[in-house]
């Protein structure tokens, strides 16, 4: 059972921790938030449509891109590409290292453990109570994300040309026109075509693949006295794990590589184009496999979520046997 | 050394039991066995690395020990060391604080986390150390960030306060106000541990003292017994007896019997450019002896307490309390003459 005084402690803790992290979170937030509305809004600038040919001449190349070319031809598909985008990723990389190497040697590189813990908190709450606050931030900045995506939906208006009707020429295989009127543009709000709601399980997606990494960064520093190089190691598996993705999917041989990289398990396209092909409910499928050779579509973040848990607990067995040494 | 049971007393408030902890090869505490009594203050004296620090951390449970065992106001910090944190205040010897707060947000900051929490108290405190509390503490001057650590750790009310180096970085007056506020908690029935590498600062508040060395407790000091330690320094009138002999000569075999457990040492030197300097060093009250060094026909007599100095050094020089200083006493006595003459 919680006593009341440990609940004194942990919010007090939780004080201390968004205390510590509120203005990289402020960044990150700030920095999320815009991305998303005006990724969306760029949308609109490009009528994929005029480089529908040229795309056609790559599809021996589609295999390297995270989504299928079809999608880019769609609102939809073209929105959900904000999950990929390197600022996405990169911000949520930093919160998430940054936040995860601080709970154990970042405290014990700057020498604040010492008088943190004289206070009688145990080190497992202290552990928990730098991962509740990380975690929730990490939620927090994805719903950003999301929330900036949404503002760019509702408040961007898209326009298109509609050609005067015409009639396909059978055998010949060109289009006839039936009148000599001239194309037409139609102007429409972007929230008739695409619906924010398609990506809750991208948002998901991101989360958890977040939370791997503040799972692993966590593990790492409970094990560690210095802040750098918990960094170091974190980012050397991260950068590893990316390149066995990329040569998996480079080389047929190298297939393998792919799924024993954590960036296999980040899919937020494809969930987007589940919800587009099934509805809503389709990304949250734990039965239906996302394709052929592939699990349900929950298979993958329970993954991430799974192994992002069991290193937060290997963090806290660790934190718990390991001597602290005095500030240096 | 003592065996673990010969001085516990009920109201031992830590007790260590063949407390040793080893990394890899290197013993950082052997086998030590030391029990602070409820009321008291304790002190820690040794060195760097002589283990100091390392035993409060195993008290506190920083560390896990090797072997042996302890207790911490009744708990035992390996199983269970949020109790003891509940009931102990602790002053690390560099104490680093949060330095995104402010003064006084970090003050209330400690007071909630701790459920002995006195913010009136830490605030009371910070005041008497003439502390800025609206300054971030990353802009504080290392002073004022103990000066600041401090202020936490006086405020709970917690039956045991360790305080590993509590002036390092203070001005002498802001010393001496620690000092007082260490004496105030005792007579407010507090326990104190208190690691200091100055010997006047254990001298003025400590009841009793160990000394540490290479991780090994060498010595237990009652500090009562040490302030009724006395050297005296004379010079040998020309008329007193072993006047002729060349050599510093042992006398203890003249020391009158019923004065033998008082007097720990009488000796005197070899011939000088003033003369013979005689020392006698007294353990217990000096009344008894008085009549009898006044029989010695000495001159330029210096009586002054042999002082936690004396031991500290034989603690960790190897040298006896009692040849200890004896050649610089000497010299302070022929010093003395040559300039009166």
């Amino acid at each position: 059972m919680i006593r009341l005084r440990d609940v004194g402690i942990d919010r007090m803790m939780v004080r201390k921790n968004i205390g510590q992290s509120s203005l990289l979170f402020s960044f990150l937030a700030v920095a999320l938030f815009a991305f998303g509305w005006v990724r969306v809004w760029v949308v609109k600038l490009l009528d994929m449509g005029q480089f529908q040919t040229i795309i056609e001449q790559f599809r021996d190349y589609e295999k390297f891109a995270p989504v299928s070319f079809d999608a880019l031809f769609t609102y939809t598909g073209r929105v959900g590409m904000t999950f990929d985008e390197p600022i996405v990723i990169l911000c949520t990389v930093i919160w998430c290292v940054a936040r995860g190497s601080d709970v154990v040697s970042g405290e014990l590189g700057r020498g604040t453990l010492e008088m943190l813990l004289s206070q009688p908190i145990s080190r497992t709450r202290f552990l928990l109570s730098h991962a509740v606050v990380s975690t929730a931030g990490l939620m927090a900045l994805c719903l950003l994300l999301w929330g900036g995506m949404t503002v760019g939906i509702e408040t961007t208006t898209l326009t298109e040309t509609v050609p005067p009707p015409s009639i396909r020429v059978p055998f010949l295989g060109f289009e006839l026109p039936l009148t000599n009127d001239e194309p037409t543009q139609i102007s429409f709000p972007m929230s008739e075509r695409v619906a924010p709601e398609t990506y809750t399980s991208a948002v998901f997606q991101l989360f958890v693949f977040g939370f791997f990494l503040l799972g692993m960064s966590s593990c790492f520093s409970s094990f560690d006295r210095y802040r750098w190089r918990t960094i170091g190691a974190v980012m050397t598996v991260y950068v590893i794990q990316l390149v066995m993705f990329g040569l998996g999917k480079a080389a047929e041989s190298l297939a393998w590589l792919q799924s024993w990289s954590f960036f296999n398990c980040y899919k937020p396209q494809k969930m987007t184009t589940l919800v587009r092909d099934g509805d809503l409910w389709s990304p949250w499928s734990f039965s239906t496999p996302v394709g052929e050779g592939m699990f349900p579509p929950m298979f993958y973040p329970g993954l991430l979520l799974v192994i992002g848990s069991v290193f937060y607990i290997i963090a806290v067995v660790r934190f718990q046997q390991r001597d602290l040494p005095a500030p240096l | 050394m003592d065996s673990p049971s010969d001085s516990i007393t009920p109201d031992s408030i830590v007790v260590t039991t063949d407390l040793t902890k080893r990394y890899g090869s290197f013993e950082a505490l052997k086998q030590c066995n030391i029990d602070v009594r409820g009321g008291e203050i304790f002190g820690l004296l040794g060195p760097n690395g002589a283990g100091k620090t390392t035993l409060i951390r195993l008290l506190l449970g920083y560390l896990h020990v090797t072997s042996g065992s302890s207790k911490v106001v009744g708990f035992d910090p390996e199983q269970d060391s949020v109790a003891v944190r509940t009931r102990v205040a602790y002053l690390p010897g560099d104490a680093r604080l949060p330095r995104h707060m402010r003064g006084r947000g970090l003050l209330e900051f400690f007071s909630q986390m701790h459920p002995s929490g006195d913010l009136a108290r830490s605030l009371d405190v910070a005041e008497r150390l003439e502390l800025d509390l609206s300054r971030r503490v990353a802009f504080m001057s290392t002073g004022m960030r103990q000066k600041l650590a401090l202020a936490v750790v006086f405020g709970p009310r917690t039956p045991l306060l360790i305080l590993d180096e509590p002036t390092a970085n203070l001005d002498p007056t802001v010393r001496g106000e620690v000092l007082k506020l260490v004496l105030a908690e005792r007579e407010e029935g507090r326990t104190v541990m208190f690691s200091s590498h100055v010997l006047s600062e254990i001298e003025q508040t400590c009841d009793r003292v160990a000394f540490l060395r290479k991780g090994v407790l060498a010595r237990k000091l009652v500090m009562e017994d040490l302030f009724q330690r006395h050297r005296l320094t004379a010079l040998l009138s020309d008329s007193a007896e072993h006047g002729g002999t060349v050599e510093s000569v042992d006398l203890r075999s003249e020391i009158p019997e019923e004065l033998r457990s008082r007097v720990e040492r009488y000796q005197i030197s070899a011939p000088g450019p003033h003369g013979r300097v005689v020392c006698i060093d007294t353990a217990g009250d000096l009344a008894p002896t008085l009549a009898w060094i006044a029989s010695l026909n000495l001159q330029h007599v210096r009586i002054e307490p042999l002082g936690l100095h004396s031991v500290y050094e034989s603690v960790h020089l190897g040298r006896s309390e009692t040849d200890s200083h004896w050649a610089a006493d000497a010299e302070k006595v022929t010093d003395v003459v040559g300039a009166s003459t």
